[in-house]
């Protein structure tokens, strides 16, 4: 491990922060939907990163971060209810949308977040990296540990139950 | 098919073409509406610079501590309690050992209250912590025994085990001579695969492995425990031998007859008297040195 590569300098782990910790935010947020305990745990798990950065090697960092927050979110969250609240992207209009199309839309929208609620842990955290994050399968594998197949699985399964809740199937 | 091209349309991986094919099926066009308003969707805001701010105090707050506690160190204090621990054990399953320089007598109980007197130059072993299952000690020299009422008792001797039940007596086992009086109750001498029963009263002198001679006793405990050795027709050389045993001196004989016999008690309190008392009924004669080194020679 040369020098510049070890987390304990500043300036290595600030930069560390600012481009890991709103995905280390959102994947806990996935799991539990509770802002305050995303916030804590973003927090927690970096200082953990400081606490062991002569141990953990910048490469490394990323999966630490994922890997600690897993934990504690084991360890103190996972057991309790969730509902997830998310805000719409400002996304421009098309003209020409008829109040009917838009009062439809808002409805499907609100089933769609109770429905997201209600996947499990698992699915809706590999879902919600693609969807909202935009993460490719493999990335998302690295970070589950697990299989890209599995990850397929995943989103299969979630889509399948999202779809079977919002039609009332 | 259709799944595969909805992992890829997941992964923003499809043509044109392939994505017109996957919404020909309702199913996959729900999933679609699905993916794509999911993806419009967003996270309550993170705030990362204030995050930042709260997290740089606390790391500020505390230095980065490397603990003394690393796993090597762990593993030295786990060998220093190990050791501890063994040394304790070998320490208390240790034989406990009593023993009675010259010129001192010692009396001490054993774990079931039995009391044993040691007679000078002796020495008495036995197990502590298993005592009460096994009533069992090993002596050198000679000690009295009055052992408290239970299960069987023995003294292993070089000469021979002495077995008792609840009784008073003496056993004295010195070089070739195994001498065991019994004073109250009962006791087995076992000896070269000969075995004697002693009641009250009993003695018996053992040497080299054949009994020499039975006799009673009178005295309800042996004389050395009122500070007396006595002797009944014994050779010099043993009464000599007792003597340095009683008093922290050394004793050499000139031009005495080896064969000479003696018959009486000195006293372990006073050596002048013990002298005397051992040489005028034999016709010796004794001087004692500046180094307190003892003659005894003969009278011509």
């Amino acid at each position: 491990m040369s020098e510049h590569d070890t987390v304990c300098k500043e300036s290595v782990y600030n930069k560390l922060f600012q481009t890991l910790s709103p995905s280390i935010y959102n994947f806990i947020y996935f799991k539990c939907g509770n802002v305050a305990q995303s916030e804590d745990l973003v927090q927690e798990a970096f200082i953990k990163l400081w606490e062991n950065c002569a141990k953990v090697p910048q490469a490394k960092a990323k999966s630490f971060l994922y890997t600690v927050c897993n934990n504690s979110f084991l360890n103190e969250v996972a057991h309790q209810k969730v509902v997830l609240k998310f805000t719409k992207k400002a996304t421009p209009h098309i003209n020409e949308q008829s109040p009917q199309y838009v009062l439809e839309e808002k409805e499907f929208e609100q089933k769609l977040q109770k429905a997201l609620s209600n996947l499990t842990e698992a699915q809706r955290t590999a879902f919600l990296m693609n969807r909202i994050e935009g993460k490719k399968y493999r990335e998302i594998a690295e970070i589950l540990e697990i299989s890209v197949k599995a990850v397929e699985k995943r989103m299969s399964q979630a889509l399948e139950s999202l779809r079977k809740e919002i039609k009332n199937i | 098919m259709n799944e595969e091209l909805l992992h890829k349309y997941l992964n923003n991986e499809i043509t044109e073409a392939e994505l017109k094919q996957l919404k020909a099926s309702d199913s996959f066009r729900d999933y679609i509406q699905i993916s794509e308003l999911t993806s419009q969707m967003q996270t309550p805001v993170f705030n990362k610079d204030n995050a930042w701010k709260m997290l740089s105090e606390k790391t500020k707050k505390q230095p980065k501590v490397i603990s003394l506690f690393n796993y090597k160190n762990l593993l030295k204090y786990a060998a220093v309690l190990v050791l501890i621990v063994t040394g304790f054990l070998y320490v208390t399953n240790l034989d406990t050992s009593v023993s009675a320089a010259i010129a001192e007598k010692k009396s001490f109980t054993l774990p079931d209250q039995s009391e044993v007197v040691l007679n000078a130059g002796s020495e008495i072993e036995y197990h502590k912590n298993s005592w009460k299952k096994n009533r069992e000690l090993t002596l050198d020299g000679e000690a009295y025994f009055k052992v408290a009422k239970g299960k069987k008792f023995d003294v292993k001797t070089n000469q021979g085990v002495v077995s008792v039940v609840g009784t008073e007596f003496n056993v004295q086992s010195r070089g070739a001579h195994f001498h065991v009086t019994c004073y109250e109750g009962k006791v087995a001498v076992a000896f070269n695969d000969n075995s004697v029963q002693l009641s009250a009263g009993d003695s018996v002198i053992i040497e080299d492995g054949e009994i020499v001679s039975q006799q009673k006793v009178s005295t309800l405990q042996p004389g050395w425990m009122f500070d007396e050795s006595s002797f009944d027709n014994k050779p010099l050389e043993w009464v000599v031998e007792e003597l340095q045993r009683q008093y922290t001196v050394s004793v050499s004989l000139e031009n005495v007859d080896t064969n000479s016999r003696f018959t009486g008690a000195f006293t372990h309190t006073n050596l002048e008297a013990a002298l005397k008392t051992i040489c005028m009924p034999l016709g010796l004669k004794y001087t004692i040195n500046q180094n307190g080194n003892i003659t005894i020679y003969g009278a011509n």
